[in-house]
């Protein structure tokens, strides 16, 4: 296991187990450690657990909403500069690189990537919208822990997100990678269109040989920072109705442990609709349930080797090889802050400790402020009886 | 003697199951939170059974990937 001492105890990323845990003092004590220094220090600004690092601006798909704007002639950093950022992710203690883009399967180094990010101690995982996946590709992706493939849902669904349909090939793409023995999960972005589709798609994807199906919220960020966004966006009665849709995808899926449903920090607002978890923030907390950890246990590497608070955020000025330095970023910090100290109706939500204020590229887009998350069914509500 | 480290669930602040690959937004399992207590304490003993066992490596910024300076301690 790896361990990175905090204040409150340790994160462990433990190896013969898909798990990272934190783990109090007294737990880190009985592994014989101390967390020393550590332990003792007035600071609480921890490094992040995971990266997510783009590494090209290529890709060829042309999908309507892509949050980071990509082309087919973007750039493609060298693979010694990340190699020096992987360094970087690995000296602050970093468990996770997700590697993205643009379209990662571009790179002809993208296995030797991964085994760079291996050899440091970080497990190397990766996105890719499955499209062109030739076998040469396919052989790359072995080299990662996971491969996540965005599906969108069939057809119509999937077009209706990206505005083209490839669901065939995504499809295709998941099952090749399931038979060739990695573990393939999809990434299913919720729209107003695919929500209604959802357990069809999540049933699809399983069928395929998923193991894993992660929603996605849609956000405003690169292509997507639109007035289009409005039309795509979930609707208000469909962001309230998460809470019964997970509890269902929950029965379809989670019987067995096979197979996992997983929300992204984006979505953790809209639990607030729902009685019973947002009475139960102990529960999340306890299950590891993440919302926007973006400047916190998140943070990502631009293609221009800038570190971001998340990968729909602009760029700090804080270069990726100085990662260590994060808790001195006035950038960083000022995400931070915002969630140790949100404005009602956040201050006073049951959900705040782990839903932190909801999405800030959300709000920062539709409102211009660090403010509640606008789309928040709690934060429409607590505005409609202020407006009454 | 025995080396078995004395740690249970209760010293498990969170758990966060799976490696995850998405590469814009972190995610989180969210079923485990609704299956029945069996699955769910099955999560957890697994975790805590790889916890006593696995070998132990110390990382962080303040001086890097580095091994363990401590040994596991021994229980009496």
């Amino acid at each position: 296991m790896i361990v990175r001492y905090e204040r409150w105890g340790a994160w462990v990323k433990l190896e013969t187990e898909a798990a990272v845990v934190a783990l109090d003092r007294a737990g880190v004590r009985a592994l014989g450690l101390d967390g020393g220094h550590v332990w003792g220090s007035q600071t609480s600004v921890s490094a992040p657990i995971e990266i997510h690092m783009a590494v090209t601006a290529r890709c060829g798909a042309g999908c309507e909403g892509c949050y980071l704007d990509v082309s087919p002639d973007g750039v493609e950093p060298p693979r010694a500069e990340l190699e020096r950022e992987l360094d970087a992710a690995a000296a602050a203690g970093v468990f996770t690189v997700a590697f993205g883009g643009g379209e990662p399967t571009t790179r002809e180094d993208l296995d030797v990537l991964a085994d760079a990010a291996r050899a440091r101690g970080l497990t190397p995982v990766v996105t890719t919208s499955g499209l062109g996946l030739s076998d040469a590709r396919l052989e790359k992706l072995r080299h990662f822990d996971q491969v996540n493939v965005s599906y969108d849902g069939e057809g119509d669904t999937y077009a209706a997100v990206r505005g083209f349909d490839a669901s065939d090939a995504a499809g295709r793409a998941i099952e090749r990678l399931a038979r060739a023995g990695v573990r393939v999960g999809v990434n299913v972005v919720l729209t107003r269109q695919s929500f209604p589709r959802v357990h069809e798609t999540v049933a699809r994807a399983r069928a395929l040989g998923a193991i894993e199906a992660q929603l996605l919220r849609y956000k405003p960020a690169g292509r997507a920072a639109s007035l289009d966004y409005l039309a795509r966006r979930l609707s208000t009665d469909q962001a309230r109705s998460l809470g019964p849709t997970l509890r269902r995808l929950a029965r379809e899926h989670g019987d067995t442990g096979k197979f996992h449903v997983r929300i992204d920090c984006a979505l953790v607002a809209f639990l607030s609709a729902d009685p019973e978890l947002a009475a139960d923030a102990a529960g999340l907390a306890r299950f590891g349930v993440f919302g926007c950890e973006a400047a916190g246990a998140l943070a990502a590497f631009t293609v221009d080797g800038r570190v971001a608070p998340c990968s729909f955020a602009a760029s700090t000025r804080l270069p990726a090889l100085s990662l260590s330095a994060h808790a001195g970023d006035p950038e960083l910090a000022r995400w931070r802050a915002y969630v140790d100290g949100p404005p009602e109706p956040c201050a006073s939500c049951s959900l705040r400790s782990v839903c932190k204020g909801g999405c800030k590229v959300v709000s920062g887009f539709l409102e211009g402020v660090h403010g509640p998350d606008p789309e928040c069914p709690r934060v429409i509500e607590a505005r409609r009886e202020r407006a009454a | 003697m025995s080396d078995e480290r004395d740690l249970d669930e209760d010293n498990i602040r969170a758990l966060r199951a799976g490696h995850g690959a998405n590469c814009s937004s972190i995610g989180s399992v969210i079923d485990t939170l609704f299956a029945t207590a069996t699955v769910g304490a099955a999560v957890f003993a697994a975790v805590v059974a790889a916890l006593k066992k696995e070998e132990v490596r110390v990382v962080g910024a303040d001086g890097g990937t580095r091994p363990a300076e401590q040994k596991p301690a021994e229980k009496p």
